[in-house]
């Protein structure tokens, strides 16, 4: 995820550039850049947060630019591979958030063509075809060179020979119009530009458009050019970064559609019927180990804790999980064993405690976390981004998500090249993979439902989560974020330990949300539900949608949507999140800082 | 010298309620939103180019004006971007001035014979004498040229003050850059005009009409001193046994039905019901499409468009929002049983409004039930339910249920 912006109107583009970057920071601040025509095209780049740029860059004028923070996914973070881009003959500038997929075939066509590469980017293979492209419209240039790139993209270019224009293009990443008075404005975020207009143009997939100060014309996939009304925005500059949403932690939930796309983009082909890491990456996987030992705190913990039910299930390998507290000082250091550290901001001090810990005996290391550049990505073996982009809200969602799936690749792979997994399951899981956006999308359209029942729980002292199999993880983190958020207590157990003690503490007043799957433990959960319910408590099902029976032994169902490719445990961790973020908000809680907390947690 | 720069862009905290829901310049004063008058005015005295730097609700002053050919006169927009003080807002119009130019507070209604005169005089700016300088900006004038500008003397060296209208050239904008922080964390026109007066001399101008809304208060007295000036025209529909007194002004489409008693000077808008059998006195403006209805009595107020006060109602010296409708039998106090000057909770402060006589600040789409009671000096917020038989007093944040 990266945030790229484009100015062009009256004003001074270094100040308005760096202005509207700052409200795109959280998208991405390991570097920035900017680009200003000002006789010719001056490009500066810095690493690091959006300020430091504004330290470096000199007064200059110049009433067009355009910019970009970056948040690496290709290539390190060095200030040659920050954006902007230059063409080598210094007239094509570019800034770029996606990725090119076809980009080494491009780069070594280009490099045939006498082009010279300076950075380790994809994006930079746009420059130098934008330049192959230019005759004496930029327009035309920008639309022949996206018909050549695979991919996605949202891309603004500003040319030397034309500098009172700005050419914005996009698929499958953002772009928006902001429509000004003798301005406009390109953004990948309306809070960018919200400041100077609230008027915009959203652009669609595979369109561009063609900006000047006074005009804005915006063309179809066919270059013909459309005609498109301006829609006006109603939130505030307060409310801005949340894009509407009351709160980050809501609007990261509702980001989750596109975090299961980013995490499996360029990792599954459905065509060759591959899961594909980085050949690294693909060797410590392969050559890993007898067993597993997944190390991580926190939510990072239940997520490695459902990691452990997929890769068993799906290779039949022994899989440990334990908390990177304990097991920095407690842990059994094998060194045929695979080490995988999970975290998000991957500078929690206890993970990088235990993996510098396991290193050390020799062991192989892998991390997941979602920050390139990050303490633990140095010192593993190898890491996989889980590509979400910055998470603000304190209570994680989306990363873990993100975590769940990338530890249901490493399953995959690792299932393949065990030969656990026959080529027709992974197809099958593949497709179901693919159909993961949908499925979150459908959940999201029932938070007015989940709203109601988490009226339920908002006079609760105590709520107990069950769950069997991968539900149980699930429960736990369920409960998590329940308390995390809304001071609820509530514990999550796995359903067949209820009668071994928490029972005891089961009243009429103990809600107890029950995660019911479609497997052979079917039968046990509705049991267990039945045992529960003769206490006297309110039970709340989660449950597949077409499961009409469990209806007369619940008091209120929230459905997910079936998924034969056994990948429901996404739908179930999206609905328990939004289960946890109503019911703090109805009591008003401080959503996004909860008491005592905080996001990266870097002391023992 | 053809152009004239409003500035429109400050939201108007302290004109909360009226202002959550637009910016301060279209308050409406006499059914007309203020910035609208000054358009007229500069207009008379001449003006057929105007720019609006906006900011805070832009989007209800350019789709009120589009680009002013309804009034015949050219405007141009400016988004102001991060409100940044009055010195940075004049800056920001640099690339879209040519030659000299004059520049007019939003929130100050000016008479068009100052600005003729301002007009006439390059380099200068507007001066009024009041009676509490101490709130706003003294001016020191020696020899009619203007040597110092103070922002808010604790012991003002005189009675004049910086009215806000200004006659500049394109200099200004160098003493704009050159011009720091304030202690305020803004860019202020006086700090630049302080140092511009070291090079250039300016003119001092006094001025005869300024009318300047600090506080929602503040509209009565600009919408007394615009009434004062109309004429009576009946464009309505005026039923028999309708009692007209003195100027009324009444527009197309509104019907006043028998037995109504309305007393000027008054002005009603388009398409509205008034009446039967109602009571309108003095000072009061009715916006478009309201209903006043049976024995209802409203003297000395501002009821903005679309706003119904039906039935069995009394309001006096009150502001009423847009879109709002008061249930059978809810009334205002305006007045003490101490007959005190009244102080208003605005927001956590209070505010002695120096007023006798004050009723209601009412925002927009506010409801009330039958016989809801509204004491002396309330602030309701916007979209504020009431309910009926409730008393309601104090300052009541927006989106409020009372019950």
């Amino acid at each position: 995820m990266c945030g790229i912006i484009g100015y062009v109107g009256f004003r001074n583009a270094r100040t308005v550039s760096i202005d509207c970057l700052k409200r795109l920071e959280y998208r991405g601040y390991d570097s920035a850049g900017i680009g200003i025509f000002n006789e010719k095209i001056q490009v500066f780049k810095e690493v690091g947060y959006i300020s430091n740029l504004e330290k470096h860059i000199p007064h200059i004028k110049g009433c067009i630019a355009l910019a970009q923070t970056r948040w690496a996914t290709h290539g390190k973070v060095t200030k040659i591979n920050a954006h902007p881009h230059v063409s080598n003959n210094e007239k094509i500038t570019i800034v770029h958030n996606g990725i090119i997929e076809n980009f080494k075939e491009l780069k070594q066509e280009l490099i045939s063509k006498g082009y010279e590469f300076k950075s380790e980017t994809d994006s930079e293979v746009f420059a130098h075809l934008i330049q192959d492209c230019y005759k004496d419209n930029i327009k035309q240039a920008v639309y022949d060179a996206v018909q050549q790139v695979k991919g996605y993209y949202a891309l603004v270019v500003l040319c030397a020979d034309e500098p009172d224009v700005l050419i914005g293009a996009r698929k499958d990443s953002p772009l928006v119009i902001g429509v000004g008075d003798n301005e406009n404005f390109l953004a990948s975020d309306i809070p960018a530009f919200l400041k100077y207009t609230n008027r915009v143009i959203y652009l669609n997939d595979g369109e561009i458009c063609r900006l000047t100060s006074k005009s804005i014309e915006i063309f179809g996939n066919d270059n013909q050019p459309l005609k498109r009304e301006q829609e006006l925005i109603s939130w505030d500059v307060s409310g801005a970064e949340k894009t509407g949403f009351p709160h980050f932690m809501l609007k990261e939930i509702y980001e989750q559609t596109d975090t299961v796309h980013q995490v499996i983009r360029g990792r599954i082909s459905e065509i060759q019927r591959e899961v594909m890491f980085p050949e690294s990456i693909e060797s410590i996987i392969k050559n890993g180990s007898n067993d597993i030992h997944i190390v991580a705190c926190g939510t990072s913990y239940y997520a490695g804790l459902a990691g452990k039910y997929l890769i068993e299930q799906l290779t039949g390998k022994p899989v440990f999980v334990h908390l990177a507290s304990e097991y920095r000082y407690y842990g059994n250091y094998n060194k045929n064993s695979l080490i995988i550290g999970v975290t998000q901001s991957g500078e929690t001090l206890d993970t990088i405690a235990a993996l510098k810990k396991a290193k050390h005996h020799g062991c192989k290391t892998l991390v997941v976390t979602n920050v390139i550049g990050s303490s633990a990505t140095r010192i593993a073996d190898g890491f996989i981004l889980t590509q979400s982009g910055p998470e603000i809200g304190v209570a994680a969602t989306k990363t873990f998500t993100a975590q769940v799936l990338v530890l249901l690749l490493i399953a995959l792979k690792l299932g393949v090249f065990n030969k656990t997994i026959g080529a027709d399951s992974l197809y099958q899981l593949i497709q179901s993979l693919k159909k993961l956006p949908r499925v979150v999308q459908h959940v999201l359209d029932q938070s007015d439902h989940i709203k109601k029942v988490a009226e339920q729980l908002v006079n609760a002292h105590s709520v107990f989560f069950i769950g069997r199999g991968i539900n149980f993880p699930l429960s736990l983190e369920g409960a998590l974020k329940l308390k995390e958020i809304s001071y609820i207590h509530a514990e999550g157990f796995a359903a067949g330990e209820l009668k071994h003690g928490p029972f005891a503490l089961l009243t009429e007043d103990t809600p107890v949300v029950a995660i019911i799957g479609s497997d052979e433990t079917y039968e046990k959960m509705v049991s267990n539900i039945g045992e529960v319910k003769a206490r006297g408590p309110k039970v709340i099902a989660i449950a597949e949608e077409n499961d009409e029976t469990i209806k007369q032994f619940v008091d209120e169902v929230i459905p997910y949507p079936s998924n034969k490719g056994g990948l429901s445990c996404i739908p179930i961790i999206v609905i328990m999140q939004l289960l946890a973020y109503h019911v703090a908000d109805l009591k008003e809680c401080s959503i996004d800082k909860p008491r005592n907390l905080a996001k990266s947690v870097t002391v023992e | 010298m053809n152009t004239c720069v409003i500035l429109a862009a400050g939201q108007g905290k302290r004109i909360q309620p009226l202002t959550f829901t637009r910016p301060k310049v279209m308050l409406p004063i006499a059914n007309k939103p203020i910035i609208e008058w000054n358009l007229l005015k500069a207009k008379k005295a001449g003006i057929k180019h105007f720019i609006f730097i906006i900011g805070y609700k832009s989007e209800i002053v350019r789709n009120y004006f589009k680009d002013g050919s309804e009034w015949d006169v050219h405007i141009e927009y400016v988004n102001q971007g991060k409100p940044q003080g009055t010195g940075h807002a004049i800056g920001v119009v640099e690339p879209f001035i040519d030659k000299d130019f004059i520049v007019l507070s939003g929130d100050t209604i000016f008479g068009s014979s100052d600005i003729s005169n301002i007009i006439d005089k390059q380099e200068s700016m507007g001066v009024y004498e009041v009676d509490n300088p101490e709130e706003y900006g003294v001016v020191e004038i020696q020899d009619e040229m203007v040597t110092r500008i103070h922002e808010k003397m604790q012991n003002p060296i005189s009675k004049k003050i910086n009215a806000g209208i200004y006659h500049f050239s394109k200099e200004i904008f160098d003493y704009i850059k050159k011009t720091g922080l304030s202690s305020r964390g803004e860019y202020e026109l006086t700090d630049s005009l302080n140092n511009m007066i070291q090079d250039i001399s300016i003119h001092s101008i006094m001025i005869k009409q300024w009318r300047d809304i600090g506080y929602p208060w503040d509209m009565f007295r600009a919408n007394e001193e615009i009434l004062d000036e109309i004429e009576p025209v009946i464009n309505g529909n005026v039923e028999p046994n309708v009692t007209l007194k003195g100027p009324v002004m009444i527009e197309e489409g509104t019907i006043v039905m028998n037995g109504s008693y309305i007393q000027g000077p008054t002005i009603i808008g388009k398409n509205c019901k008034i009446g039967p059998n109602c009571y309108i006195r003095p000072y009061t403006a009715i916006g478009d499409g309201c209903h006043i209805g049976a024995a209802t009595e409203i003297k000395n107020s501002i009821v903005m468009n679309n706003s119904n006060i039906p039935h069995h109602n009394y309001v006096g010296d009150s502001i009423i929002g847009s879109g709002c409708n008061l249930g059978s039998g809810t009334k205002v106090a305006n007045l003490r049983l101490d007959k005190k000057t009244i102080i208003v909770s605005h927001y956590g402060r209070r505010i002695n409004t120096e007023r006798r006589k004050l009723g209601v600040i009412m925002g927009d789409n506010v409801q009330t039930g039958i016989n809801a009671v509204i004491n002396v000096g309330s602030i309701i917020g916007n979209d504020v339910s009431i309910g009926p038989g409730t008393i309601v007093q104090g300052c009541i944040e927006p989106n409020s249920m009372l019950f």
